[in-house]
Parts: C-alpha cells; structure tokens; sequence
C-alpha cells in the first residue's frame, strides 16, 4: 500500500481519482490548493504526488520545488486535462517527473504506480546509500571520537611513519587500517597478515618468504608479505601474538628495510608503511613482555586508539540503519528498525563493539516479522563478555577478602545473570552441575 | 482568430465533464467487482448523468459559437 497525494483544485477529479486509487488498495489525500499540498506534507510522509500543473494559489511547480526539499522524496507524476499540455510540460524537463493525461483510468494509476514500487526497491536503497557517507570510503561514524580519528588518518596518511592500531575487539582495526591505506593514495592494494593465527614454523616463511626447497615442503619459492606490500601499505594483525623469539628477524626488517627470504643469502629491500593492530593495552603489553620495547616504538611511531563504540553511541543508529541497507540490498528486501529497538541498542553496552553491533543486527535481521518489516531484536541484549557484569564482580572484590567469599559471591552473581537457571550457571563457571549444587548445599549449612 | 480562442476554450470545458464521466465509469466497474454497497454505485450512476448533461450544454455552446 502506498500513501498517495491528489493535488488538483478540480475537486471532482481529485474525489474520483481518490476513490478508485483506495480501490486498488492505496492511502489517499487530497489537496486543493498548493497550500494545501504544502501542509499535508509537513504532516506526512508521501510515496507518490499526483499532481495538476495549474493550480489557483501557484503551479505544481511550486510543490515539486517543495517536495525536493523533503528527506523522503515522493514520485510524482503530473496530471494534465489536454495532450497538449503534456508535451509542453514535458519539455520542460523536470528530472524525474512522470505525466499522464485525463482522463486517468484505472490502468494509467496501476502503470505509474507500480513503477513507483519497482522503483522504491532501486532508488530508496540508492538513495540511502548515498545518506552514509563512508570516510575514506570504508568508515562510517559522525560522532565526535571518530572525528578526531578521522582528524589523526589524514595526518599519518602523509607520512609513511608506522602505525600501530589499539582497541578492543571488534572495534574495526582491519577497517581502520584500510582508511588509511586508501587515504594514503596508494596505486597498490594493502596486504594484510594475521600473526596470531600463524604457526611459529611458518610465520619467518609468511614474513619474509622462502626459496625452493628452503624448507621440508617449499616446492616452490614464496615473496612474504613484506616484498608483496612493496611501494604499499601492510597490516599486521594482532602482532603482540607473534612469538617472541620471532620478534628480533621483525625488527631487523623494519630497521634496515631488508628482508632475507628463509633459504637465500640475497637481502631483498623492501619499502612499506607498516601497520599493526593489537587489542591488548600499552601497559599490558610493557609489564608482561608481549613485545620487545624497540619493537614496539618501531611499530607505534604513530599509535592510534579506536573508540570503543560504548564511546560513540550516537552512531549506532547510523551503523544500525547502514547494516540494515546491506543487508535489505543482499536479499532484496525492506526490513526496517523502529526508534524503541534504536534506543535498546543505544542502552547496551557493546563488549564486543561494532562486530557484535553487526552480529545482532544480522541474528535481529533473520528473524525480522514479515507482517510489519521490522527487526526482531532478542528480549535482552547480553554477551559472555559484557563489562556490566565485570564491573559488578569487580566491584565486589576486595583485599584481605577469602577465595571461599569471592566464590560464593561469582556462584550469586552467575546465578542472578541466568536468572536462576543452574544448568546455565554451572556452565558458565566450567564446574559440573552436581558440583554446582554441592557449593549451593554447603552455602546454606 | 478569436473564434478558434472561443471554441479551443469550450471544448476545453466539455473535455472537463467528458474526463469525469469516464472516470466515474471506470469507478463504477471497481464498485460492481468488489460488491461496494448499491447506493454507492447509484449515487456514481447519478453523477455521471449530471456530467452528461454539462457535456451536452457545451457541446451546443460550442455548436452555437460554429454558427457565428
């Protein structure tokens, strides 16, 4: 069903064309006046105007000119009573603008207007497209936090200083890191490495790269990620889990920008902007030896902290709605969210940041009601690895206090955050059920 | 010059009675196939004979206005 405007101080024609339109099942309102059709549409939202060119208090152009300026453009078609005027308004040449002549038929409103549907599909998810606008064409967020990241990229992106990206996880390091890949107008594509999911064995031949034979199994000679990122832009994920040992060969290439493949005497120069991820904190990764302190300051010439998005709630929203168009565009669909889901999303507070944002709005997506084209978001929003739950343990512990106390006090609040349910609790505190209820038992005793 | 104006104006004013009958046509055939009350249908019927009649009044000032 679509809402439809009849603008035309034939108020006969406007009555019929409003009955037969509510016949073939669509809204209608009727306008007399350019006035009037201004004041209907500062109250409601219209798919589709049809419009009379002359009307006593101006021209249908002054609605046109009025309806551009709206957030949801209607379609609009023109209306005129003689063929003639038809063409002289067509040679007008208002983009977008549709004519038909009456007297309208019922097949004339039918043929726009489905035009009007297939055309919603296309030019409603074009036009939300061109809504986000994606800084460096990758990162979507207005708020203040990602204006000063946004700020930072462009100021490394001139330089070819090394940057090391910090933040929690699923904040959006590898997305980051091709911000400022493509903000640094590179002709080649960034390569990007994870060194946490690399063997010990095979991170030198990933790193470096290797000749035939260097190795049981190296039938052929391999470029490592360094001389594939050549004149370009290479991102090393999670690199405080690279192996210690592994460490001294990384910061013998990003001191004499050289790399030796296993296998070869021949040093190969290499010449890359190296960009590394982490989401571990500075402190921990300087008290607990994580990585060499040369290494880091090689790494983090330039560090850069992403938001968390409990940060930067104002761009749920935003994120919400752009995820919503990727996924409407994928499966051809219209799926939308409400304000009272908004604020629900806006409440929580995101552990595992954007990914899980995306997580629960794919999840909220799939099980969307088809009668109203809404998400169906869960009855509570909750993660494993939510900070309100840290926070109350957190809170509750205290020096000097027994283990036997902080137990009983992680058993209570395990319990209350499953709602009473055991099974769940003993689950999530690694012990057996039996075990579970054998701590309940002596608690009580 | 003035002739052609005049008649090019009545036959604008005929096509206006001429649009809504076709109309109220179209209407009436929508009102039968989704069995809209019977009054409703009389009460289109009815308008689309006042629409005759103005069409027909037109139609003899424009015959009137040939005759000049």
């Amino acid at each position: 069903m679509l809402k439809v405007l009849i603008v035309d101080d034939d108020s006969e024609f406007a009555d019929i064309s409003s009955q037969i339109l509510e016949f073939i099942g669509h809204d209608t309102y009727i306008a007399n006046s350019v006035a009037d059709a201004k004041q209907w549409l500062s109250v409601e939202t219209f798919d589709h105007i049809f419009l009379d060119f002359m009307l006593p208090d101006g021209s249908g152009l002054h609605v046109i000119e009025h309806a551009n300026q709206l957030d949801k453009k209607p379609r609009i078609t023109l209306i005129t009573g003689h063929p003639l005027i038809k063409s002289i308004i067509a040679d007008l040449s208002i983009p977008d603008i549709g004519y038909i002549t009456k007297p309208v038929e019922r097949a004339d409103f039918e043929a726009v207007l489905s035009q009007n549907k297939s055309a919603k599909k296309t030019t409603v998810t074009k036009t939300k497209q061109q809504e986000f606008s994606q800084h460096f064409d990758c990162l979507i967020g207005e708020s203040p936090a990602m204006q000063s990241l946004y700020k930072m990229i462009e100021q490394v992106a001139k330089t070819n200083a090394n940057v090391m990206l910090m933040g929690e996880s699923g904040v959006g390091k590898e997305v980051v890191a091709q911000a400022i890949h493509n903000a640094s107008n590179l002709d080649k594509p960034l390569v990007a490495t994870n060194c946490g999911a690399l063997s010990k064995d095979l991170i030198g031949s990933e790193l470096f790269g290797h000749e035939k034979g260097a190795f049981t199994g190296a039938v052929a000679s391999k470029k490592g990620v360094f001389e594939q990122a050549n004149d370009s832009t290479l991102f090393l994920d999670e690199v405080t889990e690279m192996p210690i040992d592994m460490q001294p060969n990384l910061l013998r290439v990003l001191e004499n920008k050289t790399v030796v493949p296993l296998g070869s005497t021949k040093q190969v120069k290499v010449n890359c902007r190296v960009i590394s991820a982490t989401n571990r904190s500075i402190e921990d990764i300087a008290s607990n030896n994580i990585l060499r302190e040369d290494i880091y300051f090689r790494l983090a010439v330039f560090p850069i902290e992403i938001p968390q998005l409990r940060q930067r709630k104002d761009d749920i929203p935003l994120l919400v709605n752009y995820f919503l168009m990727q996924m409407n565009q994928e499966s051809q669909q219209n799926i939308s969210i409400n304000q009272q889901q908004l604020d629900k999303l806006q409440s929580y507070d995101w552990p595992g940041n954007v990914r899980e944002l995306r997580h629960v709005i794919h999840r909220a997506f799939i099980m969307a009601d088809t009668d109203s084209q809404e998400i169906v978001l869960p009855e509570r929003l909750h993660s494993p690895f939510s900070t309100q739950k840290n926070t109350t343990l957190s809170h509750g512990l205290t020096a000097g206090q027994t283990i036997e106390d902080v137990e009983k006090e992680l058993i209570k609040v395990t319990l209350e955050e499953v709602d009473g349910n055991k099974t769940l609790a003993a689950e999530m505190l690694g012990i057996s059920t039996k075990t579970l209820y054998n701590r309940l038992n002596a608690y009580e005793n | 010059m003035q002739q052609q104006q005049s008649i090019t104006k009545l036959v604008h004013d005929a096509r206006a009675p001429l649009n809504q009958i076709s109309m109220q046509a179209e209407l009436i055939k929508m009102m039968v196939e989704q069995n809209a009350p019977l009054d409703k249908i009389q009460q289109t019927a009815a308008k689309i004979i006042q629409n005759c009649q103005k069409c027909s009044e037109e139609l003899s000032k424009i015959s009137e206005q040939a005759r000049k």
